[in-house]
Protein backbone atom coordinates (compact mmCIF):
# COMPACT_ATOMS: atom_id res chain seq x y z
CA UNK A 1 0.00 0.00 0.00
CA UNK A 2 1.54 3.20 -0.56
CA UNK A 3 2.33 5.92 2.42
CA UNK A 4 2.01 9.51 2.22
CA UNK A 5 5.15 10.12 3.59
CA UNK A 6 6.56 7.99 0.67
CA UNK A 7 4.38 9.78 -1.87
CA UNK A 8 5.71 12.93 -0.26
CA UNK A 9 9.28 12.21 -0.60
CA UNK A 10 9.11 11.07 -4.31
CA UNK A 11 7.51 14.29 -5.74
CA UNK A 12 9.99 15.95 -3.47
CA UNK A 13 12.93 14.60 -5.16
CA UNK A 14 11.07 14.80 -8.19
CA UNK A 15 10.50 18.32 -7.58
CA UNK A 16 13.91 19.34 -6.23
CA UNK A 17 15.22 17.54 -9.45
CA UNK A 18 13.17 19.80 -11.33
CA UNK A 19 14.97 23.03 -10.34
CA UNK A 20 16.83 24.84 -13.52
CA UNK A 21 14.02 22.91 -15.87
CA UNK A 22 12.11 25.86 -15.20
CA UNK A 23 11.94 26.72 -18.63
CA UNK A 24 11.73 24.05 -20.38
CA UNK A 25 8.94 23.19 -18.72
CA UNK A 26 7.05 26.69 -19.21
CA UNK A 27 7.51 25.91 -22.66
CA UNK A 28 6.19 22.63 -22.65
CA UNK A 29 3.29 23.51 -20.21
CA UNK A 30 2.16 27.04 -21.53
CA UNK A 31 4.41 28.50 -24.19
CA UNK A 32 3.92 25.90 -26.45
CA UNK A 33 0.26 25.29 -26.57
CA UNK A 34 -0.46 29.09 -26.00
CA UNK A 35 1.13 29.42 -29.58
CA UNK A 36 -0.97 26.10 -30.89
CA UNK A 37 -3.86 28.57 -29.74
CA UNK A 38 -3.21 31.20 -31.85
CA UNK A 39 -1.85 29.11 -34.81
CA UNK A 40 -4.83 26.94 -34.63
CA UNK A 41 -6.60 30.56 -34.36
CA UNK A 42 -4.90 31.69 -37.34
CA UNK A 43 -5.68 28.84 -39.62
CA UNK A 44 -9.18 27.97 -38.46
CA UNK A 45 -10.29 31.47 -38.14
CA UNK A 46 -11.47 31.74 -34.78
CA UNK A 47 -11.86 35.02 -35.47
CA UNK A 48 -14.71 34.23 -38.02
CA UNK A 49 -15.85 31.61 -35.77
CA UNK A 50 -16.46 33.56 -33.11
CA UNK A 51 -16.41 31.81 -29.57
CA UNK A 52 -17.10 28.37 -30.10
CA UNK A 53 -14.04 27.82 -32.29
CA UNK A 54 -11.78 29.85 -29.63
CA UNK A 55 -13.08 27.89 -26.87
CA UNK A 56 -11.93 24.11 -28.76
CA UNK A 57 -9.01 25.74 -29.52
CA UNK A 58 -8.51 26.51 -25.54
CA UNK A 59 -9.62 23.37 -24.66
CA UNK A 60 -7.18 21.74 -27.15
CA UNK A 61 -4.47 23.48 -25.85
CA UNK A 62 -5.02 22.60 -22.56
CA UNK A 63 -5.40 18.60 -23.78
CA UNK A 64 -2.02 19.35 -25.61
CA UNK A 65 -0.29 20.99 -22.45
CA UNK A 66 -1.48 18.31 -20.14
CA UNK A 67 -0.38 15.49 -23.01
CA UNK A 68 3.04 17.42 -23.57
CA UNK A 69 3.62 17.19 -19.28
CA UNK A 70 2.33 13.92 -18.54
CA UNK A 71 3.21 11.59 -21.34
CA UNK A 72 6.90 13.62 -22.73
CA UNK A 73 7.94 15.12 -19.47
CA UNK A 74 7.06 12.67 -17.12
CA UNK A 75 7.38 9.58 -19.28
CA UNK A 76 11.08 11.07 -19.86
CA UNK A 77 11.92 11.37 -16.36
CA UNK A 78 10.35 7.52 -15.50
CA UNK A 79 12.44 6.88 -18.19
CA UNK A 80 15.45 8.71 -17.13
CA UNK A 81 15.02 7.11 -13.98
CA UNK A 82 15.16 3.63 -15.24
CA UNK A 83 17.71 3.80 -17.46
CA UNK A 84 20.03 5.87 -14.84
CA UNK A 85 19.82 3.04 -12.83
CA UNK A 86 17.88 5.61 -10.37
CA UNK A 87 14.72 2.86 -10.26
CA UNK A 88 17.80 0.97 -8.36
CA UNK A 89 17.82 3.30 -5.66
CA UNK A 90 14.54 3.20 -4.72
CA UNK A 91 14.01 -0.41 -5.40
CA UNK A 92 16.28 -0.96 -2.83
CA UNK A 93 14.26 0.82 -0.21
CA UNK A 94 11.39 -0.37 1.69
CA UNK A 95 8.65 1.79 -0.42
CA UNK A 96 5.98 0.29 -2.03
CA UNK A 97 6.00 0.81 -5.72
CA UNK A 98 2.78 2.38 -5.80
CA UNK A 99 4.01 4.80 -3.42
CA UNK A 100 6.86 5.63 -6.14
CA UNK A 101 3.69 5.48 -9.06
CA UNK A 102 1.54 8.08 -6.71
CA UNK A 103 4.40 10.48 -6.11
CA UNK A 104 5.20 11.03 -10.07
CA UNK A 105 1.47 10.98 -10.23
CA UNK A 106 1.30 14.04 -7.27
CA UNK A 107 3.57 15.88 -9.32
CA UNK A 108 2.15 14.99 -12.59
CA UNK A 109 -1.04 16.77 -11.21
CA UNK A 110 0.76 19.46 -9.31
CA UNK A 111 2.25 20.73 -12.72
CA UNK A 112 -1.47 19.48 -14.86
CA UNK A 113 -3.19 22.24 -11.98
CA UNK A 114 -0.78 25.11 -13.03
CA UNK A 115 -0.17 24.68 -16.69
CA UNK A 116 -4.15 24.67 -16.99
CA UNK A 117 -4.39 27.48 -14.79
CA UNK A 118 -1.81 29.79 -16.65
CA UNK A 119 -3.54 28.28 -19.79
CA UNK A 120 -7.25 29.94 -18.56
CA UNK A 121 -5.41 32.90 -18.27
CA UNK A 122 -4.31 32.65 -21.39
CA UNK A 123 -7.50 32.35 -22.80
CA UNK A 124 -9.07 35.50 -20.66
CA UNK A 125 -6.35 37.17 -22.00
CA UNK A 126 -7.23 36.53 -25.65
CA UNK A 127 -10.81 37.03 -25.21
CA UNK A 128 -11.86 33.46 -25.36
CA UNK A 129 -15.44 33.30 -23.36
CA UNK A 130 -15.29 31.08 -19.92
CA UNK A 131 -17.17 30.79 -17.60
CA UNK A 132 -15.49 27.16 -16.44
CA UNK A 133 -17.78 24.69 -14.26
CA UNK A 134 -14.96 24.29 -11.45
CA UNK A 135 -15.92 20.82 -10.46
CA UNK A 136 -16.20 19.10 -13.29
CA UNK A 137 -13.00 20.97 -15.02
CA UNK A 138 -10.78 19.66 -11.95
CA UNK A 139 -11.80 15.97 -12.33
CA UNK A 140 -11.71 15.85 -15.88
CA UNK A 141 -7.84 17.56 -15.53
CA UNK A 142 -7.05 15.06 -12.78
CA UNK A 143 -8.47 11.91 -14.77
CA UNK A 144 -6.86 12.64 -17.81
CA UNK A 145 -3.49 13.86 -16.24
CA UNK A 146 -3.64 10.18 -14.59
CA UNK A 147 -5.10 8.68 -17.73
CA UNK A 148 -1.95 10.26 -19.85
CA UNK A 149 1.13 9.32 -16.86
CA UNK A 150 -0.45 5.70 -17.41
CA UNK A 151 0.41 6.02 -20.72
CA UNK A 152 3.71 7.50 -20.01
CA UNK A 153 4.50 4.70 -17.07
CA UNK A 154 3.60 1.42 -20.14
CA UNK A 155 6.31 3.26 -22.40
CA UNK A 156 8.90 4.03 -19.64
CA UNK A 157 8.24 0.00 -18.26
CA UNK A 158 8.69 -1.90 -21.80
CA UNK A 159 10.95 0.83 -23.71
CA UNK A 160 14.37 -1.56 -24.66
CA UNK A 161 16.49 1.66 -24.58
CA UNK A 162 16.26 5.33 -23.18
CA UNK A 163 16.18 6.29 -27.15
CA UNK A 164 13.31 4.00 -28.01
CA UNK A 165 11.35 5.05 -25.09
CA UNK A 166 12.00 9.29 -25.13
CA UNK A 167 11.44 9.00 -29.16
CA UNK A 168 7.93 6.94 -27.96
CA UNK A 169 7.32 9.83 -25.40
CA UNK A 170 7.37 12.39 -27.24
CA UNK A 171 5.43 10.57 -30.56
CA UNK A 172 2.45 9.80 -28.04
CA UNK A 173 2.76 13.46 -26.33
CA UNK A 174 1.95 15.15 -29.78
CA UNK A 175 0.29 12.52 -31.56
CA UNK A 176 -2.51 11.57 -28.98
CA UNK A 177 -3.12 15.30 -29.52
CA UNK A 178 -2.68 16.04 -33.46
CA UNK A 179 -4.42 12.41 -34.30
CA UNK A 180 -7.81 13.00 -32.09
CA UNK A 181 -10.29 16.16 -32.86
CA UNK A 182 -8.75 18.33 -30.34
CA UNK A 183 -8.14 21.29 -32.47
CA UNK A 184 -11.26 20.53 -35.05
CA UNK A 185 -13.85 19.17 -35.38
CA UNK A 186 -14.45 15.21 -35.89
CA UNK A 187 -16.26 16.05 -39.05
CA UNK A 188 -13.14 17.46 -40.35
CA UNK A 189 -11.32 14.30 -40.02
CA UNK A 190 -11.06 11.20 -42.61
CA UNK A 191 -13.75 8.38 -41.88
CA UNK A 192 -11.55 5.74 -40.79
CA UNK A 193 -9.52 8.42 -38.97
CA UNK A 194 -12.14 9.96 -37.23
CA UNK A 195 -13.91 6.52 -36.23
CA UNK A 196 -10.52 5.58 -34.66
CA UNK A 197 -10.32 8.80 -32.84
CA UNK A 198 -13.76 8.81 -30.87
CA UNK A 199 -11.57 6.15 -28.55
CA UNK A 200 -8.30 8.18 -27.75
CA UNK A 201 -8.07 9.78 -24.02
CA UNK A 202 -7.20 13.27 -25.23
CA UNK A 203 -10.49 12.90 -27.55
CA UNK A 204 -12.77 12.19 -24.08
CA UNK A 205 -10.34 14.90 -22.72
CA UNK A 206 -11.14 17.88 -25.44
CA UNK A 207 -14.84 17.14 -25.22
CA UNK A 208 -15.48 16.97 -21.44
CA UNK A 209 -12.95 20.21 -20.73
CA UNK A 210 -14.98 22.52 -23.76
CA UNK A 211 -18.50 21.33 -21.84
CA UNK A 212 -16.99 22.50 -18.79
CA UNK A 213 -15.13 26.04 -19.77
CA UNK A 214 -18.37 26.55 -21.22
CA UNK A 215 -19.93 25.80 -17.86
CA UNK A 216 -21.49 22.68 -18.63
CA UNK A 217 -21.42 19.87 -16.01
CA UNK A 218 -22.64 16.91 -18.69
CA UNK A 219 -19.53 15.39 -18.62
CA UNK A 220 -20.12 11.83 -17.07
CA UNK A 221 -19.54 9.59 -20.53
CA UNK A 222 -16.03 11.25 -20.60
CA UNK A 223 -15.25 11.23 -17.19
CA UNK A 224 -15.95 7.44 -17.45
CA UNK A 225 -14.09 6.73 -20.28
CA UNK A 226 -10.79 8.34 -18.51
CA UNK A 227 -11.43 7.36 -15.48
CA UNK A 228 -11.74 3.51 -16.78
CA UNK A 229 -8.57 4.02 -19.14
CA UNK A 230 -6.67 5.67 -16.48
CA UNK A 231 -7.14 2.86 -14.04
CA UNK A 232 -6.05 0.45 -16.75
CA UNK A 233 -3.11 2.45 -17.78
CA UNK A 234 -2.10 3.02 -14.32
CA UNK A 235 -2.32 -0.75 -13.00
CA UNK A 236 -0.42 -2.45 -15.85
CA UNK A 237 2.33 0.40 -16.08
CA UNK A 238 2.62 -0.43 -12.51
CA UNK A 239 2.78 -4.08 -12.68
CA UNK A 240 5.13 -3.98 -15.53
CA UNK A 241 7.17 -2.01 -13.66
CA UNK A 242 10.87 -3.49 -13.40
CA UNK A 243 10.69 -2.84 -9.81
CA UNK A 244 12.18 -6.59 -8.85
CA UNK A 245 13.25 -8.52 -11.89
CA UNK A 246 12.15 -12.06 -12.07
CA UNK B 1 46.83 -6.87 8.45
CA UNK B 2 43.41 -8.82 8.10
CA UNK B 3 40.68 -8.21 10.66
CA UNK B 4 40.79 -12.16 11.90
CA UNK B 5 37.80 -14.07 13.12
CA UNK B 6 38.24 -13.57 16.64
CA UNK B 7 36.42 -10.22 15.78
CA UNK B 8 33.62 -10.73 14.99
CA UNK B 9 30.54 -11.21 16.91
CA UNK B 10 28.65 -13.85 16.06
CA UNK B 11 25.24 -14.08 17.77
CA UNK B 12 24.45 -10.16 18.60
CA UNK B 13 21.07 -8.68 18.29
CA UNK B 14 20.31 -6.79 15.43
CA UNK B 15 20.96 -2.91 16.80
CA UNK B 16 17.58 -2.18 15.08
CA UNK B 17 14.72 -1.53 17.05
CA UNK B 18 11.64 -1.55 14.95
CA UNK B 19 11.85 -4.97 13.37
CA UNK B 20 10.64 -7.84 15.78
CA UNK B 21 13.06 -11.12 14.73
CA UNK B 22 12.22 -14.56 15.28
CA UNK B 23 14.70 -15.96 18.58
CA UNK B 24 16.18 -19.03 16.31
CA UNK B 25 17.55 -16.58 13.41
CA UNK B 26 19.82 -14.43 15.84
CA UNK B 27 22.77 -16.09 15.02
CA UNK B 28 23.01 -15.64 11.49
CA UNK B 29 22.08 -11.54 10.20
CA UNK B 30 22.05 -13.58 6.36
CA UNK B 31 21.57 -16.84 5.73
CA UNK B 32 21.37 -17.82 1.64
CA UNK B 33 20.68 -21.40 1.20
CA UNK B 34 21.22 -23.03 -2.32
CA UNK B 35 20.42 -19.78 -4.55
CA UNK B 36 20.06 -20.24 -8.17
CA UNK B 37 19.87 -17.90 -10.80
CA UNK B 38 18.79 -19.29 -14.15
CA UNK B 39 17.97 -16.94 -16.74
CA UNK B 40 15.43 -17.09 -19.65
CA UNK B 41 18.23 -18.23 -21.95
CA UNK B 42 18.87 -20.54 -19.67
CA UNK B 43 22.65 -18.77 -18.67
CA UNK B 44 22.69 -19.59 -15.01
CA UNK B 45 24.84 -16.93 -13.19
CA UNK B 46 24.20 -18.72 -10.08
CA UNK B 47 24.43 -22.12 -9.17
CA UNK B 48 23.75 -23.04 -5.76
CA UNK B 49 25.36 -20.75 -3.38
CA UNK B 50 25.65 -21.23 0.73
CA UNK B 51 26.17 -18.11 2.84
CA UNK B 52 25.78 -16.91 6.20
CA UNK B 53 26.86 -13.67 7.88
CA UNK B 54 26.83 -12.98 10.93
CA UNK B 55 25.81 -9.68 13.27
CA UNK B 56 29.26 -7.59 13.46
CA UNK B 57 31.12 -9.80 10.71
CA UNK B 58 32.30 -8.05 7.26
CA UNK B 59 32.75 -10.72 4.72
CA UNK B 60 34.12 -9.76 0.92
CA UNK B 61 32.76 -11.51 -1.86
CA UNK B 62 35.36 -11.90 -4.98
CA UNK B 63 35.73 -13.11 -8.10
CA UNK B 64 36.36 -12.43 -11.63
CA UNK B 65 34.06 -10.08 -13.85
CA UNK B 66 31.18 -12.18 -15.08
CA UNK B 67 31.80 -14.71 -12.17
CA UNK B 68 27.92 -13.73 -10.54
CA UNK B 69 28.91 -11.54 -7.78
CA UNK B 70 26.64 -8.92 -8.48
CA UNK B 71 23.70 -11.22 -9.37
CA UNK B 72 24.31 -12.91 -6.04
CA UNK B 73 24.29 -9.38 -4.03
CA UNK B 74 21.24 -9.05 -5.98
CA UNK B 75 19.05 -12.01 -4.24
CA UNK B 76 20.59 -10.85 -1.39
CA UNK B 77 19.02 -7.70 -1.39
CA UNK B 78 15.93 -8.81 -3.03
CA UNK B 79 16.20 -6.80 -6.44
CA UNK B 80 16.50 -10.02 -8.52
CA UNK B 81 14.20 -13.21 -7.71
CA UNK B 82 16.36 -16.35 -7.13
CA UNK B 83 15.08 -19.21 -9.44
CA UNK B 84 15.58 -21.56 -6.09
CA UNK B 85 16.83 -20.95 -3.17
CA UNK B 86 16.27 -19.06 0.15
CA UNK B 87 17.62 -15.91 1.23
CA UNK B 88 16.67 -14.99 5.30
CA UNK B 89 17.16 -11.18 6.85
CA UNK B 90 17.47 -12.07 10.49
CA UNK B 91 15.16 -14.48 10.31
CA UNK B 92 12.86 -12.64 7.70
CA UNK B 93 12.15 -14.69 3.91
CA UNK B 94 13.90 -12.23 1.88
CA UNK B 95 11.73 -14.07 -1.21
CA UNK B 96 8.65 -13.91 0.27
CA UNK B 97 8.96 -10.20 2.41
CA UNK B 98 10.95 -7.99 0.46
CA UNK B 99 10.13 -4.91 2.10
CA UNK B 100 10.34 -6.66 5.36
CA UNK B 101 13.61 -7.72 4.83
CA UNK B 102 14.42 -4.14 3.13
CA UNK B 103 13.84 -2.32 6.50
CA UNK B 104 16.47 -4.83 7.84
CA UNK B 105 19.37 -3.39 5.49
CA UNK B 106 20.69 -0.90 3.52
CA UNK B 107 22.47 -1.02 0.23
CA UNK B 108 24.88 0.35 -2.06
CA UNK B 109 24.20 -1.08 -5.97
CA UNK B 110 26.81 -1.02 -8.30
CA UNK B 111 25.39 0.55 -10.81
CA UNK B 112 22.90 3.17 -9.21
CA UNK B 113 22.31 7.41 -10.61
CA UNK B 114 22.19 10.36 -8.38
CA UNK B 115 19.74 12.75 -8.73
CA UNK B 116 21.80 15.41 -10.04
CA UNK B 117 20.45 18.73 -8.77
CA UNK B 118 19.36 17.63 -5.27
CA UNK B 119 21.92 18.81 -2.76
CA UNK B 120 23.74 16.30 -0.51
CA UNK B 121 21.90 17.49 1.88
CA UNK B 122 18.72 16.99 0.15
CA UNK B 123 19.59 13.21 -0.69
CA UNK B 124 20.72 11.84 2.10
CA UNK B 125 17.68 13.33 4.15
CA UNK B 126 14.60 12.21 1.42
CA UNK B 127 16.15 8.81 0.96
CA UNK B 128 16.40 8.59 5.05
CA UNK B 129 12.71 9.76 5.36
CA UNK B 130 11.57 6.88 2.66
CA UNK B 131 13.48 4.34 5.27
CA UNK B 132 10.45 5.77 7.18
CA UNK B 133 12.37 7.79 9.46
CA UNK B 134 10.91 11.39 11.36
CA UNK B 135 11.65 14.96 10.04
CA UNK B 136 14.47 15.30 13.00
CA UNK B 137 15.98 11.89 12.57
CA UNK B 138 16.34 12.25 8.98
CA UNK B 139 17.97 15.24 9.06
CA UNK B 140 20.88 14.03 12.34
CA UNK B 141 21.12 10.91 10.26
CA UNK B 142 22.08 12.60 7.19
CA UNK B 143 24.24 15.46 9.26
CA UNK B 144 25.86 12.17 10.52
CA UNK B 145 26.50 10.23 7.51
CA UNK B 146 27.78 13.44 5.48
CA UNK B 147 30.16 13.46 8.74
CA UNK B 148 31.28 10.00 8.56
CA UNK B 149 31.96 9.85 4.93
CA UNK B 150 33.61 13.46 4.79
CA UNK B 151 30.70 14.90 2.71
CA UNK B 152 30.10 17.54 5.29
CA UNK B 153 31.60 20.41 3.33
CA UNK B 154 29.85 19.35 0.12
CA UNK B 155 26.37 18.82 2.40
CA UNK B 156 25.17 22.17 -0.08
CA UNK B 157 26.26 21.23 -3.27
CA UNK B 158 24.46 19.66 -6.13
CA UNK B 159 25.65 16.08 -6.56
CA UNK B 160 25.63 16.99 -10.04
CA UNK B 161 28.95 19.01 -8.92
CA UNK B 162 30.51 16.72 -7.01
CA UNK B 163 33.45 14.60 -8.32
CA UNK B 164 32.82 10.72 -9.33
CA UNK B 165 34.52 9.63 -6.11
CA UNK B 166 32.12 11.97 -4.12
CA UNK B 167 29.13 10.83 -5.74
CA UNK B 168 29.77 7.36 -4.79
CA UNK B 169 30.43 8.20 -1.25
CA UNK B 170 26.86 9.42 -1.81
CA UNK B 171 25.59 6.49 -2.66
CA UNK B 172 27.48 4.19 0.05
CA UNK B 173 26.22 7.50 2.45
CA UNK B 174 21.98 6.20 1.83
CA UNK B 175 22.94 2.56 2.68
CA UNK B 176 24.50 3.95 6.31
CA UNK B 177 21.55 6.28 6.57
CA UNK B 178 19.48 4.54 10.20
CA UNK B 179 22.24 2.11 10.58
CA UNK B 180 20.88 -0.89 9.49
CA UNK B 181 21.84 -4.15 11.07
CA UNK B 182 22.71 -5.37 7.59
CA UNK B 183 25.03 -3.86 4.99
CA UNK B 184 25.37 -5.09 1.46
CA UNK B 185 27.53 -2.62 -0.64
CA UNK B 186 28.46 -3.37 -3.99
CA UNK B 187 31.97 -2.44 -5.36
CA UNK B 188 31.73 0.77 -2.52
CA UNK B 189 34.51 1.83 -3.24
CA UNK B 190 34.89 1.32 -6.85
CA UNK B 191 36.35 4.90 -8.86
CA UNK B 192 37.49 6.16 -5.47
CA UNK B 193 40.92 7.91 -4.33
CA UNK B 194 42.87 6.49 -1.93
CA UNK B 195 41.77 8.81 0.66
CA UNK B 196 38.08 8.36 0.05
CA UNK B 197 39.01 4.68 -0.13
CA UNK B 198 40.00 4.49 3.60
CA UNK B 199 37.40 6.99 4.65
CA UNK B 200 35.08 3.99 3.36
CA UNK B 201 36.42 1.37 4.98
CA UNK B 202 36.86 3.01 7.90
CA UNK B 203 32.71 3.65 7.73
CA UNK B 204 32.45 -0.33 7.12
CA UNK B 205 34.95 -1.21 9.83
CA UNK B 206 32.80 1.01 12.31
CA UNK B 207 29.57 -0.43 10.98
CA UNK B 208 30.12 -3.81 11.87
CA UNK B 209 32.05 -2.52 14.97
CA UNK B 210 28.70 -1.68 15.99
CA UNK B 211 27.31 -4.51 15.44
CA UNK B 212 26.52 -4.42 11.79
CA UNK B 213 27.25 -7.71 9.18
CA UNK B 214 28.81 -6.22 6.24
CA UNK B 215 28.27 -7.76 2.61
CA UNK B 216 30.67 -6.19 0.03
CA UNK B 217 32.11 -7.24 -3.32
CA UNK B 218 35.22 -5.64 -4.07
CA UNK B 219 37.95 -6.21 -7.08
CA UNK B 220 40.96 -4.75 -4.71
CA UNK B 221 42.10 -7.37 -3.07
CA UNK B 222 44.14 -5.30 -0.21
CA UNK B 223 40.56 -4.01 0.88
CA UNK B 224 39.16 -7.71 1.01
CA UNK B 225 42.15 -8.61 3.24
CA UNK B 226 42.04 -5.23 5.43
CA UNK B 227 38.43 -5.03 5.76
CA UNK B 228 37.01 -8.77 6.13
CA UNK B 229 36.25 -11.53 8.65
CA UNK B 230 35.75 -13.38 6.03
CA UNK B 231 36.27 -13.50 2.28
CA UNK B 232 33.99 -15.91 -0.40
CA UNK B 233 35.17 -16.32 -3.98
CA UNK B 234 32.67 -16.80 -6.34
CA UNK B 235 33.86 -18.50 -9.76
CA UNK B 236 30.86 -19.64 -12.46
CA UNK B 237 28.28 -18.78 -10.37
CA UNK B 238 29.54 -21.09 -7.25
CA UNK B 239 30.48 -20.17 -4.22
CA UNK B 240 34.52 -21.78 -4.65
CA UNK B 241 35.69 -20.27 -1.09
CA UNK B 242 35.23 -19.50 1.97
CA UNK B 243 36.67 -18.50 4.62
CA UNK B 244 39.15 -16.08 7.06
CA UNK B 245 42.03 -15.29 4.84
CA UNK B 246 43.95 -17.68 7.15
CA UNK B 247 41.68 -20.31 6.59
CA UNK B 248 41.90 -20.05 2.70
CA UNK B 249 45.96 -19.92 3.36
CA UNK B 250 45.37 -22.66 5.11
CA UNK B 251 43.25 -24.77 3.02
CA UNK B 252 45.13 -23.82 -0.22
CA UNK B 253 48.66 -25.59 1.16
CA UNK B 254 49.75 -21.91 0.24
CA UNK B 255 51.31 -20.35 3.56
CA UNK B 256 54.66 -19.55 1.96
CA UNK B 257 55.77 -18.13 -1.25
CA UNK B 258 59.27 -18.75 -2.45
CA UNK B 259 60.56 -16.23 -5.14
CA UNK B 260 63.57 -16.82 -6.86
CA UNK B 261 65.45 -16.29 -10.36
CA UNK B 262 67.43 -17.77 -12.22
CA UNK B 263 71.11 -17.56 -11.81
CA UNK B 264 72.21 -18.57 -15.30
CA UNK B 265 69.64 -16.23 -16.99
CA UNK B 266 69.46 -12.79 -14.32
CA UNK B 267 67.53 -10.79 -16.92
CA UNK B 268 64.86 -13.97 -16.83
CA UNK B 269 61.65 -13.95 -15.27
CA UNK B 270 61.53 -14.80 -11.43
CA UNK B 271 59.48 -17.64 -10.44
CA UNK B 272 57.26 -18.56 -7.88
CA UNK B 273 56.72 -21.67 -5.68
CA UNK B 274 54.20 -22.19 -2.64
CA UNK B 275 54.44 -24.39 0.34
CA UNK B 276 52.66 -24.96 3.24
CA UNK B 277 54.87 -24.34 5.98
CA UNK B 278 57.84 -21.96 6.46
CA UNK B 279 59.86 -25.64 6.74
CA UNK B 280 58.60 -26.89 3.24
CA UNK B 281 59.91 -23.68 1.80
CA UNK B 282 63.24 -23.50 3.66
CA UNK B 283 63.84 -27.41 2.74
CA UNK B 284 63.34 -26.45 -0.78
CA UNK B 285 65.78 -23.28 -0.79
CA UNK B 286 68.72 -25.70 0.53
CA UNK B 287 67.72 -28.86 -1.82
CA UNK B 288 67.75 -26.26 -4.96
CA UNK B 289 70.75 -24.58 -3.63
CA UNK B 290 69.44 -21.45 -4.59
CA UNK B 291 71.41 -18.25 -3.45
CA UNK B 292 68.76 -15.78 -3.99
CA UNK B 293 65.35 -16.07 -2.73
CA UNK B 294 62.58 -14.33 -1.01
CA UNK B 295 60.38 -16.18 1.61
CA UNK B 296 57.06 -14.62 2.40
CA UNK B 297 53.83 -15.25 3.58
CA UNK B 298 51.56 -15.83 1.21
CA UNK B 299 49.19 -13.42 0.55
CA UNK B 300 45.10 -13.61 -0.29
CA UNK B 301 46.15 -12.53 -4.16
CA UNK B 302 47.90 -15.66 -3.97
CA UNK B 303 45.24 -17.62 -3.08
CA UNK B 304 42.58 -16.06 -5.31
CA UNK B 305 44.73 -16.00 -8.06
CA UNK B 306 44.95 -20.15 -7.50
CA UNK B 307 41.43 -20.35 -7.57
CA UNK B 308 40.91 -18.45 -10.79
CA UNK B 309 43.72 -19.38 -12.75
CA UNK B 310 43.40 -15.79 -13.87
CA UNK B 311 47.21 -14.85 -12.94
CA UNK B 312 48.47 -18.18 -14.83
CA UNK B 313 46.53 -16.97 -17.96
CA UNK B 314 47.56 -13.46 -17.75
CA UNK B 315 50.78 -14.59 -17.64
CA UNK B 316 50.49 -16.64 -20.40
CA UNK B 317 48.84 -14.16 -22.40
CA UNK B 318 51.68 -11.83 -21.99
CA UNK B 319 54.77 -14.51 -23.24
CA UNK B 320 52.63 -14.63 -26.22
CA UNK B 321 52.36 -11.11 -26.95
CA UNK B 322 56.14 -10.63 -25.67
CA UNK B 323 56.97 -13.15 -28.14
CA UNK B 324 55.06 -11.82 -30.99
Amino acid sequence: MPRLNEIVCVFRIQLANMRGETGPFLLAAVVFPSAMYLFAGAVGGAGAAGGEARLRFLAGSIVFSLSLTSISWLGYLMLENRFTGRLRLFATLPLAPSSYLCGFLAFALAQGALSTAALLAVGRWAGVPVRPSVAPLALVVVLTVLCLCGLGALVAARARSFTEGSLMTDALGAGLVFLAPVYYAPEAMPGWLGAASRWLPTTFAASAIRTALSGGHEVYGEVSALALTAAATLALGLRLTNWREG
Amino acid sequence: MTRGTTQTAAGREPPFAGETVSAGARAAALSARGLVKRYRDGTEANRGIDFDVCAGEVVSVLGPNGAGKTTFLRQLTTELRPTAGSVEVFGVDAVREPARAKRLMGVTPQEAGVFERLTVREHLELFARLKGMPRPEAHEASREVADELGLAPESGKRVGDLSGGQRRRVLVGLALLGRPPLLVLDEPTMGLDPASRRAVWGVILRAASRGAAVVLSTHYIEEAERLSDRVAVIIGGRLVALGSVEELLGRSGRGYRVTYGDPLDPDGETRSLYFASFDEARRHVEAERLSEYTVARASLEDVYFALTGQRATEEAREEAACRV
